[in-house]
């Protein structure tokens, strides 16, 4: 059996090895290039750029040297194997020493005497010189091992590794390897880390031992210019589209036309198709809730009871009410097999979907006008439980956590992905906690007004990067999730907007509900109208969650 | 219309004397030695449920303040007002105050359990206090 085929082509960096000169530290061959006279004048003096490094780039902060090893990593790593050699002779630019290329190469054949002893030849720190030995020597044992090569194993660890003295415990971990071999009896299996890597595995981690200048990092360029393209996007005030539509080619840039700004329907009654009436709750209903799977309603009547209805039926399947007390909130379970409502005792209450309680949490868990959720694990509970104060309750630990606010809080909403709290507060602040760990206030939102009414806000957009908030003065307030910044206020409604609604999928789509009695749809600026207003003539349903 | 949002009060509470929205509590009375042009009125450290108007320049008995009108949330009714400023050295523990009018409040009702109230099992009225 033969050492482990890892595919590498064994001639891969070998082209210049034998030319390449021994001293590592500078990092300059020191030969004459036969490259084109232009590169030549610049390039033929190579000693004397090591005190003065030469520099590109308009402010002079990429040294030229660096650079170009990068580039020649970068071919490398694409498979242009010629063209990163042809690189390195016509810059006269090795993009690694010849030792180094000797190691990798050494390395990649699994010669790990001839590795181990070419360490000593490039000059190291002593401790990382023990550690990138360590990593070297362990390879070789497990090599061994898998070979059939027991007793050779051991004397690879007795006599090489154990005396490097670091990393006792993994020492130990290597000697149990011994113990449990051949090939696991009695069941014993042996974990990833007590296998041997993929020689090119093993490139890799001595990569992160050595210094950087000696061995430069895989794929640096690509991950340079992945930066830059990330700030791109995190600098990108309205940035809202796929990163399919970044290009290296100009820097990006979102316009304003890339968030919802422009109404494309306006919906009142008879605008749409009315489906079904669901009639039996005998007060204003003043919660509404999705199931998971999109089949089932949840509403809550203010001051009233909890019902279920069939989306397609328009049947009401089961009410949750509790003798005594009203509901005040109401939330599905992330499954979609139980479902959670608030009481005026100010419990909390959770029932299968037969009705039949499940459990309780008594004591200051809700106020008369709080929102329920669930995170999306479905271990925690969140509710306002004071005038001030939001809980987020486990259910099995019971552990209860709180988010304390100075002012009143008047609703929340949870994000996607059920790491974030969006909270609107009494005095015009919309303030965004993370609630995953730690609880922490990230960002304040200001703007929008609010007086009198139960105003909502929501994430939306593109990764859930922005915010978007109703207001008292008829318009819809958009800001940049991450920095707080006031993007767009949208006017078109002529009420008070109580509620938004961004759509999940579409990121390009919101929904806002007014007191004007009207639904309106945003899109894009671009996009076609369909602006049609429909006379109003009936019943208006705009403060509950859309 | 969207829904209102109030804050449910807890003691001995006073409210607006047409909708009944809570507007404060006892405790939080500084003092009751007020007047307005209409009625008694009573200075509280907290009030709730009130929006404001524009603020402007008002000479009281006491002297000039800066002081914004207080309304109730749920129906309009002018209620009080707020101290924004006191010109008057020995008048300053007014500022950030309310003034309640005795004439425009209910109360004050002992609400134990303020959601059950609307339910109408709670809710014993008090004899007014006109201390």
């Amino acid at each position: 059996m033969g050492g482990v085929e890892d595919g590498q082509p064994p001639s891969k960096r070998l082209r210049l090895s034998c030319a390449g000169s021994s001293s590592v530290s500078s990092g300059v061959r020191t030969e004459e290039p036969v490259a084109a006279s232009s590169l030549r004048d610049s390039m033929a003096r190579p000693r004397q750029c090591q005190g003065e490094e030469e520099v590109i780039g308009s402010r002079g902060m990429i040294k030229k040297l660096e650079f170009v090893r990068l580039i020649a990593g970068a071919l490398y790593a694409l498979g242009y194997e010629r063209s990163g050699a042809c690189l390195e002779e016509e810059s006269g630019i090795p993009l690694h020493s010849g030792a180094i290329k000797l190691l990798m190469q050494h390395v990649l054949d699994g010669s790990w005497d001839e590795s181990a002893s070419m360490l000593q030849n490039i000059c190291l720190d002593e401790t990382i010189m023990k550690s990138a030995k360590f990593l070297i020597l362990e390879q070789k044992f497990f090599e061994l091992l898998d070979n059939g090569q027991t007793m050779d194993a051991l004397t690879t660890l007795r006599t090489e590794i154990s005396p490097l003295n670091i990393k006792t415990s993994r020492v130990h971990e290597l000697s149990s390897c011994i113990l449990h071999h051949p090939h696991s009896q009695n069941g014993y299996a042996r974990k990833d880390s007590l296998k041997p890597k993929l020689r090119s595995e093993v490139l890799d981690e001595l990569q992160k031992l050595l210094p950087p200048t000696i061995m430069v990092p895989a794929r640096r360029l690509e991950y340079l210019v992945e930066q830059a393209l990330n700030l791109q996007r995190g600098t990108c005030l309205f940035h809202n589209s796929s990163d399919l539509d970044m290009s290296l080619y100009a820097d990006h840039h979102c316009g304003r036309d890339n968030i919802p700004s422009r109404t494309l329907q306006v919906a009142v009654n008879g605008e749409v198709v009315l489906k079904h009436r669901l009639c039996g709750h005998q007060k204003s209903v003043c919660q509404v809730a999705w199931s998971p799977d999109d089949q089932q309603l949840l509403t809550c009547g203010t001051e009233e009871t909890v019902r279920r209805w069939d989306v397609l039926s328009g049947e009401c399947l089961q009410v949750y009410e509790k003798a005594g007390f009203f509901a005040v909130s109401c939330a599905w379970s992330p499954d979609g097999e139980s479902v959670f409502a608030g009481f005026s005792d100010k419990s909390l209450c959770m029932w299968d979907l037969n009705g039949k309680e499940l459990e309780s949490w008594k004591g200051q868990k809700t106020v008369k006008i709080s929102d329920l959720a669930v995170t999306l694990d479905g271990k925690q509970i969140i509710s306002i439980c004071r005038e001030t104060a939001i809980l987020l309750l486990d259910k099995e630990t019971k552990v209860e956590k709180l988010i304390e606010e100075d002012q009143a809080i008047t609703s929340f909403s949870l994000s996607n992905d059920g790491k974030f709290l969006l909270v609107n507060l009494i005095n015009e602040e919309i303030h965004l906690w993370a609630i995953d760990g730690d609880i922490k206030l990230l960002t304040k939102y200001k703007g929008h007004k609010r007086s009198r009414f139960l105003v909502r806000s929501c994430f939306g957009g593109l990764e859930q990067s922005f915010i978007a908030s109703g207001s008292e003065d008829s318009q819809v307030y958009i800001w940049r999730r991450s920095s707080g910044q006031l993007v767009d206020i949208l006017p078109g409604h002529s009420g008070v907007v109580n509620c938004v609604s961004w759509n999940p999928v579409d990121p390009h789509m919101l929904a806002t509900a007014s007191d004007d009695r009207t639904i309106r749809i945003w899109g894009l600026n671009g996009a076609n109208m369909r602006h049609k207003v429909v006379q109003n003539n009936g019943t208006h349903q705009s403060n509950g969650k859309l | 219309m969207g829904r209102l949002f109030l804050i449910e009060l807890e003691g001995r509470i006073y409210s607006c004397r047409l909708c009944q929205s809570h507007l404060g509590i006892a405790d939080d009375i500084i003092s009751k030695a007020f007047h307005s042009r209409n009625s008694r009125a009573y200075l509280f450290d907290r009030v709730v449920n009130v929006t404001v108007g524009e603020q402007e320049d008002r000479m009281m008995m006491t002297g000039l303040h800066t002081v914004v009108d207080i309304f109730c949330v749920g129906c309009g009714l002018p209620v009080g007002w707020k101290y924004e400023f006191a010109y008057e050295e020995d008048q300053k523990y007014k500022e950030g105050k309310f003034i309640l009018e005795r004439n425009q409040l209910a109360g004050p009702n002992v609400n134990a359990f303020p959601f059950v109230e609307a339910f109408g099992l709670v809710g014993i009225p008090e004899p007014v206090d006109d201390a």
